[in-house]
């Protein structure tokens, strides 16, 4: 407090640690500085780690091996977090721990040992001057309301925010610009069960590629996509060949021609373009004629395909037709995937109902949606299909994405720490070695 | 197996049963396998890729494997070899207390359930269980609705050919 409060307030650096990528810069800055995976690569050729961004840079993504320091969402080594921030402060952002506070968004309910392991990471190793904590859901509805200060939102300093994030799925009622923690409930999915399920799908039906880690986050943002009608997209995607419609190719890296994967141009299509789905439910209903029915249709298929085939040059790919949307799917309705737990919509309305009956109303007329996984195409449609038949009508519902989903934590937080304010939230060194974590900590949460 | 068969084509009905691998015959039994399963590919879905790395206590493995090849060696140096492993011993114990333990362990030691019911906790934030809906089933194969089930395993298959697929590539006889 004395050093900090004596006028030679120092800068602040702002972290949003994500458990995919890490957004860290200065407060008051409007982008940050460095947005980094959060996470140490290996190179099956190499024997040193890379760190975070290092990772973007380096060619031989083959069968990368990948550490994180953070498991379902919170950070449970901080040996590897050290080493990432130690590169994100010394070579992106060029500061000087000891000369500055740290403002650090962390996910609500972090576990008391994680905290003080936390605490002990940022006082004691890096040696900050002080430290202030803040939620993901705060951040972005900070963010937010000050970007349309005339919504509803902002006016009305509530909101229902959304976090679909890389290792959970959050939402949280924000009130008053506080976050209601006695309402937030959480889905165990986020972006990285995504991928896996996506692996796992392709591993079996095409190539193997479960160490393809990296590469198949890249076909999960380039090609999912969220299904407005389950049934009618499945029937589209059963259609063989290339006129289905939502049939794309992508190029696995090969590490020679290419180093990074990419999606395949679409060929232009032939007269066959209509998408002949009467077809296949007829295919279906004789089970019987199954066998000759099948060995015909796959003849035909071959022939269809034959001339690709020649053309065809070395290089490994993956088709994609049904995982697009099955994929995304599992957030709406992870029963499908036998976890025991509700959908995004009903997560939501158990959130608004365990909030006032008073605010309903304006919580469900601010839903505020962020994280990577909202960036899927269609997201947002989907959820107000999903949503508003479990809602009375008398309740409007307007749903809204963050313009940058992946940053609009670290954008908020980026606010709250330009604040004058922000020296009587944070924790100083001193006040830390005099009272510990427990203390600080209680600070955070009023 | 072929054998077996053979000798008890007299005896087809109790032939039947000895058909069946006695690792499926216990999967069978045993129901708690499929949800087991189940549970182990939710695990499988919060996993990174796989980090090889030699860890030291492979080090100290192959020093052990290597007293008891050779029994022969003298004794003087084996027992500063056991000081030796002691301290090391001890080291292991000291960087097992600092290593990454998974969120799950940590879980467990914060004790959660003790907290007042009231109290917000990463347990009570759980959205649990749905409360419509029932669960939608797809093609383990290839994706498709899928009516059928497999009575061996429990996976889901939308036609014949799916269901041939699955028999000869995934079903749980070659997971048991």
């Amino acid at each position: 407090m004395k050093r900090t409060g004596g006028g030679v307030t120092s800068s602040v650096v702002v972290l949003d640690n994500g458990a995919g990528y890490c957004k860290a810069g200065m407060a008051g800055q409007s982008e940050p500085t460095a947005v980094v995976p959060n996470c140490m690569a290996r190179p099956r050729s190499a024997k040193k780690w890379l760190i975070a961004d290092q990772l973007l840079e380096c060619d031989d993504i083959q069968s990368i091996a990948i550490k994180r320091p953070i498991d379902r969402g919170y950070m449970i080594s901080p040996e590897i977090e050290r080493e990432i921030w130690d590169r994100v402060f010394k070579v992106h952002l060029k500061v000087n721990p000891t000369e500055c506070g740290l403002m650090l968004v962390e996910p609500l309910f972090t576990l008391s040992s994680i905290q003080k392991a936390t605490d002990e990471l940022v006082f004691e190793d890096f040696g900050f001057q002080s430290f202030c904590i803040s939620n993901s859901a705060v951040s972005a509805h900070a963010y937010q309301a000050q970007k349309a200060p005339t919504s509803i939102l902002a006016r009305g300093r509530t909101s229902l925010v959304v976090d679909s994030g890389f290792s959970f799925t959050h939402t949280v009622p924000v009130f008053q610009n506080k976050a209601v923690t006695t309402a937030a409930k959480r889905i165990n999915l986020g972006g990285k069960a995504l991928t896996n399920y996506l692996k796992e799908l392709v591993s079996y039906r095409a190539w193997n590629v479960m160490d393809e880690t990296y590469t198949m986050e890249d076909v999960k943002e380039k090609l999912c996509f969220v299904s407005l009608d389950i049934e009618r997209d499945l029937n589209i995607a059963r259609v063989k060949g290339k006129s289905n419609a939502l049939r794309r190719e992508y190029v696995l890296p090969d590490g020679v021609k290419h180093k990074r994967g990419f999606v395949k141009e679409l060929e232009p299509l032939s007269d066959d373009k209509v998408v002949n789905v009467s077809d296949e439910d007829d295919d279906d209903d004789h089970h019987m004629d199954e066998d000759q029915g099948e060995e015909g249709r796959r003849h035909r298929v071959q022939r269809k395909q034959a001339p690709p085939q020649i053309k065809q040059e070395d290089q490994q790919e993956i088709t994609l037709t049904n995982e697009r949307f099955l994929v995304p799917e599992m957030l709406f309705h992870p029963a499908d995937l036998g976890m025991n737990e509700a959908g995004l919509a009903e997560c939501i309305v158990r959130a608004i109902n365990a909030c006032e009956p008073e605010l309903h109303a304006l919580l469900y007329q601010s839903v505020l949606l962020t994280g990577g996984n909202t960036l899927l195409p269609g997201f947002k449609n989907r959820l107000e299909h999903e949503l508003r038949p479990l809602v009375t009508d008398d309740f409007n519902i307007n749903i809204e994405i963050v313009d940058c989903p992946i940053l609009a934590a670290w954008k908020g937080a980026s606010l709250m720490a330009a604040r004058p304010e922000f020296h009587t939230w944070a924790v100083t060194k001193a006040e830390y070695e005099e009272d510990g974590t427990l203390r600080c900590r209680q600070r955070f949460q009023k | 197996m072929e054998d077996h068969g053979e000798g008890g084509a007299a005896r087809r009905a109790s032939g039947r049963v000895r058909k069946i691998a006695p690792k499926v015959g216990a999967a069978l039994q045993d129901t708690n396998m499929r949800a087991q399963a189940a549970a182990a590919r939710l695990e499988a879905l919060e996993k990174d890729t796989i980090v090889y790395e030699a860890i030291d206590i492979d080090d100290d493995d192959e020093a052990s494997m290597d007293e008891d090849e050779r029994p022969t060696q003298k004794k003087a140096p084996k027992s500063s070899k056991r000081k030796t492993r002691q301290a090391r011993a001890l080291e292991q114990v000291a960087s097992t207390k600092k290593a990454p333990r998974s969120f799950l362990d940590l879980l467990q030691e914060a004790n959660l359930e003790s907290l007042p019911p009231n109290a917000p906790s990463y347990l009570r934030a759980a959205v649990g269980p749905p409360s419509v809906g029932a669960r939608r089933h797809f093609c383990s194969v290839c994706g498709y609705l899928a009516p059928y089930t497999c009575p061996r395993c429990g996976a889901r298959f939308c036609c014949s050919r799916c269901q041939t697929l699955h028999t000869d590539t995934r079903c749980q006889k070659f997971l048991a």
